[in-house]
């Protein structure tokens, strides 16, 4: 229970006062309306004494009665209406509500900390007003009249006369069975008579006289002159004179109004209202005749037309029933006591406390005292036997009674004068004076004596009243006997169903409970009132036991909580909107974000719709939101209920306030951090075989690693245009702005180029949603072209598509707990700054099936299709966060985060715009495949473009031509046969030999500091004008590698003139290839052992090449021809072919495996001389009819790039190896000699069939020679891993790489070769020594002097050696040493001396090589590993 | 035969919560929350020292017009609470007491689920179908 402004031990002597009636005249009545008052209204204020009172008991004990109060009423004739109880009740409540400011105290229970307003003044003004208006009763004479005010005025023609007419009226009415309400106490009750005098207007003297008359024959004690009206109502204004009645009648005004004729302000004596100044209406005339209409209805009593008493309002004017606003409006303006003085307010009080001094009390004394008497009179006789008498008298009444307990409920009745009555009527009278002890030891005797009756309702009252004063005795001598209280409740809600004194008794035991901290029991008597008859009652009392458990010593939040949404029920039901959505919100407080969701979304569901019918649409509206934006457990179902209700609350919020902001929609959520921005136009999707280029665009998933790619081409392009540098404001283009991209800067967009936002919406609930007029919300800053700075800002709305153009998406279907992106398009047509600050749509959901799949996904193409229930118009802002702060300490130890300006782009000045399309371009290629493709270069803006190139990471992939023009074929018609390279028909006869061309690199583009990724795309102006497109070829070849390739390119182009903010434009297109495999080249060169062309000094050498077709057949590929294999090099060139096959195609069915030969040969001194270091000599030998010049373009293009491209390779792994090899010359010049650079490429022609057509395919692989003897590869071989890998164990090898050449690199050093006959015959039978001349020619191969040992002597050591060899001696000389000069060949006449027939190796000289100017020698044998056999014959 | 279990954690707020009249859950869940208060007093009531080694079954929390509120709480503080049809008589002080015995043992199975996160709603199968046996099946 909350707390009372009262304490208990004031609410009940409050509440149970003496009631005097009071009787005026119609003058008396008069006089006292001049103050906007009734009589009884005007002593309100001053009925409670302000002095103690003493009276004496019935044992002359003296007692002292403190603040006693009494209430004048004036008489109503008729018991109160229950239907107008409730709406009296119903008003007063609703009337009380919490003030604005009221400060709730917070209750901190565990962990909930609760706002609760500690008072509920509803619930005091309802129980006072309740306690009020309880109608008197027989059972008990708590507001029985004690006495009766006649009261009438000194103007009258004849007041004493008035006098005995007001004084027979009462006793009419009091004894007169007519009437049975209201009831009186006594039979004779106490008359006083007042005299009222109007000072400013009547004669005092005639007053005066008038009272003296009245003394005599009244007694002084019985009579009264109270003098009014000292000041003329109409100069009222200037002095300001207290109101007390403001405080006591505003509470009640609207009592006052509503209920029609609350007693004190209506009651009129009007029977002679025509001379009263109310005389208005007709109905007055009816009610002229006599004292009935004197009386009027109980204040409650509901309004009934034909009661002409109900139709006139006291003071001025007729109340219509529908007029009540009116009048209460009217009301409260009105000073009430306008013409009294504060003489006048101290002879108000002064004459209530002579009333209750000399009139009241001596008579309730007497009273008391006469009760007593014969009380006592009657103790004489035994108590049981006066009960057995009586029972045994009225035995008959002992059966009755039962049947009466069934038809009646309250059991017995008594006749009013009935002897238990008596003690009742004591107890009574004691307890309106405050002399509890003696009250309670009467209500207990009745009590008794009641129960003994089984007269239940008795019983229950002097129960309960025994119960109360018990409770209120002075000094506390008996505990407070709950169980009465219990005890009576449960009588007069059972068997008497009597609900009303149920409720009395209850709201009385649940304050006492609660004044001895008894919280659970006052709640549990409290709930066990709440019932289906009265919602506000069940109400109010759910709302104190709330209250109860919340204040006990340990709160119980949840019961609380429970009980007052239980109140805020039974709240809505009784119509008390206001306070049913106060308790509501009380109990949500306890229920929130504690993961009672359903509870939750109950209350806000509730706490919704009662804002809603209060109007408080805000609330309404959040609450509403709440129930939405939280992930929501309900039902389908319910969750499309609620939006509905929330759709159609916030409809009527924006109907409210049209112009006002767009509100702010809670649906769907949009992950603000997904948002994309995109700047250009979409793509273009492949028209016929024209394929356009990938670009950016927002389908395309979000890749670092493909990004950082992106973003180090764009570096290498830029820096190759600003000569190697970066510039320091460079930033990479960003066209896809999202969560990954750097967004720290304002993005660049250009004007005329749409921008395309992504918002990705996400639907939490289980209904769909439909958003319709879909559009992006923006604010727009225009710059003026002119220079200087435009200080007008303007804040542009979406309408005004001028600056901007606005895409508007008209449907958007979201499905359940779907996420779905939209794309909502801008278009810039003003430079400036703008800002996209949101999205502006309808939500709407749709009406009936829930099934509704995929087909909302395209916007438009059904528009109309779904009939809309309800949607409103709002927006979402779209806030992104930027990227949290981590650089500086401050903001390690903070949370800081980052701008991010997605959605803040400045609208640039016009760019060019590339676009660019391939043309067949292929999708599948063999391994080295050449194929020619267009490009066509199309600039779609109103700006020249220039500067185009080109970069990727691929430049093996793909050529322009080179920069010459007649090294480039023209650009020819495509056409799918004709070849991609340049031929020449050739005649057969020149097959062997090689023909002879030479190219620079530096026109293949391969420059030495240049870097070969960033290829100039060679347009025939330079510059692309506007709208202008331009074809050209491209040669492609296939990757080397087998598999998937994804090669980028990055299209570079900046505008003619020279923009201060956007530098240049990119273009990207990502080329998927997919090869296969085709041929495997393998070559090795050695050095030639013939030395019989002199026209190759000591540089002959042998090229082998291998080539096997590794292609599998599922490609299509029937066979491959070896068309034509050239060789490039700077220093040798291929001379002719050596032992070649029949098979002079050199065709290679699949998994065939060819071997060619070729001789190669030193190019000439002089021509090495006079070429460049970049020149390279191009020698081809052909297998076909036709010669591809291997000097142009394609093929020389695709052999520079694959060479710069593996020197890049090889580069950094020779780094390393380079540096320390410098120190050591010699080595490096052993090593030279072993070094050759050659380069082999093998042009090659594929019999495909493709859809039964045979198609040829052209191709080339390149192989690169650098070490003689050693096998190199088109393409380093992948070893397919063993299944188990062997495990080998090993000491860590000594990592310091020897200073000395290995043994392979110096027998390299100096080649020899034996010159001998094969077989040699000779006649052993007549000379049995045979001697043969052998020629050793020694050739030095490095650049450097060489002295060479040769040594003849056998060093064999092993005995099976010697057996095989035989027996031979050298004769002559067995060491030479000799120099030799760089490249020089020296000859050596050797002779060998055998003895038998045989066969014989020669190759036993031991060659021992060091250079000659090298102080330290390494000396090592040189190897000869051919066996040089020489047959002896015998002839 | 119960027509409410809940599962609720130490800082009372619904781990578990299911009713057999699936229409009614609201009510079901304000009845549960409300008993809270309950089991709080009861705990609350023993001595710190009773703590340790009191009944975790704390018997009928409060009986409405048509059901009994019955409460249990693990010495973690998690609180089981039981709604059971105040019609049903078969149902005595032991039975409702093997009851909980058996939503403990089950619940214990759910904690000891190392991907299960204490703290989280409750989404085993097991439990589950243990809770839906003690609601159909008459003990």
């Amino acid at each position: 229970m909350a707390q009372c402004v009262q304490s208990v031990q004031e609410l009940i002597p409050d509440s149970f006062v003496p009631c005097v009636a009071a009787l005026c005249s119609d003058e008396a009545e008069r006089l006292t309306r001049l103050n906007h008052l009734s009589f009884a209204e005007l002593l309100k204020p001053f009925s409670r004494l302000t002095s103690e009172v003493h009276m004496r008991d019935p044992n002359n004990q003296l007692h002292i009665i403190k603040n006693l109060k009494i209430a004048v009423s004036n008489i109503i004739t008729q018991p109160p209406q229950p239907g107008a109880i409730r709406k009296l009740l119903n008003d007063v409540v609703s009337g009380s509500q919490p003030a604005e400011g009221l400060v709730a105290n917070v209750i901190t229970a565990g962990d909930y900390d609760l706002n609760i307003s500690a008072t509920t003044p509803w619930f005091e003004s309802y129980r006072e007003t309740f306690l009020q208006s309880m109608p008197a009763s027989d059972h008990e004479f708590l507001n029985h009249y004690l006495a009766c005010m006649l009261v009438a005025s000194s103007s009258e023609a004849e007041p004493v006369e008035q006098f005995s007419k007001l004084s027979h009226e009462q006793h009419r009415i009091q004894h007169n069975s007519d009437y049975s309400y209201p009831k009186w106490f006594i039979p004779n009750t106490l008359k006083y008579y007042v005299l009222l005098h109007d000072v400013s207007a009547g004669d005092e003297q005639r007053a005066e006289s008038i009272y003296e008359e009245m003394k005599q024959k009244y007694g002084t004690q019985g009579c009264y002159l109270l003098k009014i009206n000292s000041r003329a109502s109409n100069r009222a204004s200037d002095e300001q004179i207290p109101d007390p009645w403001s405080q006591y009648l505003q509470k009640n005004s609207i009592q006052n109004q509503d209920s029609y004729e609350d007693g004190p302000c209506t009651i009129t004596s009007n029977k002679n209202s025509d001379s009263n100044l109310l005389s208005l209406d007709g109905l007055d005339n009816e009610v002229k005749d006599g004292l009935p209409n004197n009386f009027r209805a109980h204040p409650l009593q509901l309004d009934q037309p034909s009661d002409p008493s109900n139709s006139i309002d006291g003071t001025d004017h007729v109340k219509p029933a529908s007029s009540l606003h009116e009048t209460k409006k009217g009301n409260t303006g009105i000073i009430h006591g306008a013409c009294l003085t504060l003489t006048d307010h101290d002879r108000i009080r002064q004459f209530i406390q002579e009333f209750t001094f000399r009139g009241l009390l001596p008579h309730i004394e007497k009273t008391i005292r006469q009760l007593n008497d014969q009380l006592m009179s009657r103790k004489g006789l035994s108590r049981s036997l006066f009960s057995a008498t009586k029972k045994w008298f009225s035995g008959s009444k002992v059966p009755e009674k039962s049947i009466n307990e069934l038809k009646n409920t309250s059991g017995l009745l008594y006749p009013p004068e009935a002897p238990e009555l008596q003690i009742r009527k004591m107890a009574d009278l004691c307890f309106l004076v405050q002399h509890y002890d003696l009250a309670y030891s009467c209500y207990h005797t009745a009590k008794k004596d009641f129960l003994n009756d089984q007269a239940m309702l008795y019983a229950a009252g002097a129960l309960e009243m025994a119960a109360v004063s018990a409770f209120l005795q002075p000094g506390a001598p008996r505990p407070y006997p709950a169980h009465y209280m219990d005890t009576a409740i449960q009588t007069y809600r059972d068997i008497c169903k009597n609900m009303v004194l149920a409720e009395r008794c209850v709201l009385l035991s649940a304050e006492i409970l609660k004044s001895q901290s008894k919280y659970s029991e006052a709640a549990a008597l409290l709930i066990r009132l709440t019932s289906e008859d009265s919602d506000l009652r069940s109400a109010l009392l759910l709302e104190q036991a709330a209250h109860c458990f919340i204040n006990m010593k340990s709160p119980m939040v949840r019961k609380y909580a429970f009980h007052m949404i239980l109140a805020g029920h039974r709240f809505s039901k009784a119509g008390q909107k206001k306070h049913a959505l106060r308790c509501y919100c009380q109990a949500m407080q306890v229920y929130k974000g504690k993961g009672w969701s359903l509870a939750e979304d109950h209350i806000n569901f509730t706490i919704g719709r009662q804002s809603y019918t209060l109007r408080q649409l805000d609330n309404a509206v959040s609450a509403f939101r709440h129930i939405l934006i939280n992930e929501s457990k309900q039902s389908a179902a319910q969750q499309g209920a609620f939006l509905r209700e929330y759709l159609y609350v916030y409809k009527n919020v924006s109907q409210l306030s049209p112009d006002g902001p767009l509100p702010q929609l809670p649906l769907p959520y949009i992950n603000s951090s997904a948002t994309r921005v995109f700047f250009g136009h979409d793509r273009r999707p492949a028209d016929g075989e024209k394929q356009a280029a990938t670009h950016v665009s927002l389908d395309q998933e979000y890749d670092s690693e493909s990004s950082q790619q992106w973003r180090e081409l764009e570096e290498q392009v830029v820096a190759v245009v600003n000569k190697g540098i970066i510039p320091s404001n460079f930033h990479p283009t960003q066209y896809c702005l999202n969560s990954y991209s750097d967004n720290s800067r304002f993005p660049l967009a250009v004007v005329e180029e749409p921008i395309t936002v992504e918002v990705a919406f996400r639907n939490p609930l289980k209904v769909p949603l439909l958003l319709t007029d879909l559009s992006l919300l923006w604010k727009f800053q225009p710059k003026a072209f002119s220079g200087k700075d435009n200080e007008e800002v303007k804040e542009l709305v979406t309408s005004q598509s001028a600056m901007i153009g606005t895409e508007v998406i008209s449907e958007f279907l979201i499905n359940c707990e779907e996420s779905k992106v939209a794309r909502l398009k801008l278009f810039p047509h003003h430079i400036g700054e703008l800002h996209i600050l949101g999205v502006v749509y309808n939500l709407g959901t749709i009406q009936g099936s829930m099934t509704v799949d995929g087909i909302g996904a395209l916007p438009g193409c059904h528009t109309g299709k779904y009939s809309l229930s309800m949607s409103v118009r709002g927006r979402q802002d779209l806030e992104i966060q930027g990227p949290r702060l981590n650089n500086t300490k401050e903001e390690k130890t903070s949370v800081k985060y980052g701008p991010d300006r997605r959605l803040d782009p400045i609208i640039t000045e016009e760019m060019p715009l590339l676009e660019v399309f391939f043309i067949h371009f292929p999708t599948g290629l063999l391994c080295g495949e050449i194929r020619k493709a267009y490009v066509e270069f199309v600039n779609v803006s109103k700006c020249p473009l220039a500067g185009l190139k080109v970069v990727s990471k691929r430049p093996e992939f793909f050529t322009f031509g080179g920069n010459t023009a007649v090294l480039t074929p023209l650009s020819p018609s495509a056409s799918e046969n004709c070849s991609a390279y340049k031929t020449v028909v050739t005649d057969s006869t020149s097959m062997c030999t090689a023909l002879v061309s030479s190219a620079s690199s530096v026109d293949f583009g391969i420059g030495i500091e240049s870097q070969p990724e960033v290829i100039p795309v060679p347009l025939p102006d330079s510059v692309l004008k506007p709208g202008a497109s331009v074809q050209l070829p491209m040669w492609l070849r296939g990757p080397d590698e087998e598999g998937v390739h994804e090669i980028n390119f990055l299209f570079y182009y900046e505008s003619v003139k020279k923009q201060p903010k956007i530098r240049h434009r990119i273009l990207r297109h990502t080329a998927v290839i997919c090869t296969s495999r085709s041929l495997n080249v393998r070559a090795t060169v050695c050095r030639s052992n013939s030395l019989e062309d002199e026209e190759g000094r000591g540089g002959n050498m042998l090229v082998f090449v291998d080539v096997e077709n590794t292609n599998t057949s599922e490609a299509g590929v029937k066979e491959f021809h070896i068309v034509q294999i050239s060789s490039s090099s700077k220093h040798w060139k291929l001379q002719k072919s050596v032992n070649l096959s029949e098979n002079k195609d050199a065709k290679l069915a699949s998994r065939e495996k060819g071997k060619f030969c070729f001789k190669a040969l030193r190019c000439k001194e002089k021509e090495a001389a006079t070429q460049t270091s970049e020149k390279y000599t191009f020698a081809d030998i052909i297998f076909g009819n036709e010669q591809i010049i291997s000097s142009a373009s394609p093929c020389a293009d695709f052999f520079y790039r694959s060479l710069s491209s593996e020197l890049k390779k090889t580069q950094a792994q020779l780094s390393v190896y380079a540096e320390k090899q410098s120190t050591e010359d010699a080595v490096r010049l052993i090593q030279k000699c072993n070094e050759v650079d050659l380069n082999i490429i093998v042009l090659w022609k594929a019999y495909v069939v493709e859809d039964n057509k045979q198609l040829i395919l052209e191709g080339q692989h390149h192989v690169i020679l650098r070490t003689v003897g050693k096998e190199a590869f088109s393409y380093p071989q992948k070893q397919d891993p063993p299944e188990m890998e062997l495990l080998k164990f090993f000491r860590s090898e000594n990592t310091t790489v020897s200073s000395r050449p290995s043994v392979e690199q110096l027998s390299n050093l100096i080649k020899t070769s034996l010159h001998y006959p094969e077989s040699f015959n000779h006649p052993f039978h007549q000379k049995s020594l045979c001697l043969v001349p052998v020629t050793l020619l020694l050739s030095n191969c490095s650049k450097a002097d060489v002295d060479v040992i040769v040594d003849l002597r056998h060093k064999t050591t092993s005995p099976e050696a010697l057996e095989i060899h035989g027996s031979f001696t050298w004769l002559g000389q067995t060491q030479y040493k000799l120099q030799l000069k760089s490249q020089e060949i020296h000859s050596l006449q050797l002779k060998a001396c055998f003895v038998h027939t045989g066969v014989y190796n020669l190759g036993t000289p031991r060659v021992f090589a060091k250079l000659s100017d090298q102080v330290t020698v390494f000396e090592t044998s040189q190897q000869n590993s051919m066996p040089a056999l020489i047959i002896i014959n015998n002839v | 035969m119960a027509v409410c279990i809940a599962v609720i954690a130490k800082e009372n707020y619904p781990l578990y919560i299911r009713s057999a009249p699936t229409e009614n859950e609201l009510k079901f869940h304000y009845m549960v929350h409300t008993s809270l208060d309950v089991v709080d007093e009861k705990i609350s009531a023993m001595g710190k020292a009773l703590v340790d080694q009191r009944e975790l079954y704390l018997g009928l929390l409060y009986p409405t017009e048509d059901y009994k509120v019955y409460g249990y709480v693990t010495n973690s503080k998690v609180k089981f609470v039981m709604v059971v049809d105040s019609s049903n008589t078969a149902l005595r002080d032991n039975e409702i007491r093997s009851m909980f015995r058996k939503l403990h043992n089950s619940y214990t199975d759910v904690m000891c689920n190392p991907f299960y996160n204490p703290g989280d709603r409750i989404q085993s199968r097991a439990f589950d179908n243990m809770v839906m046996s003690m609601m159909v099946q008459v003990c």
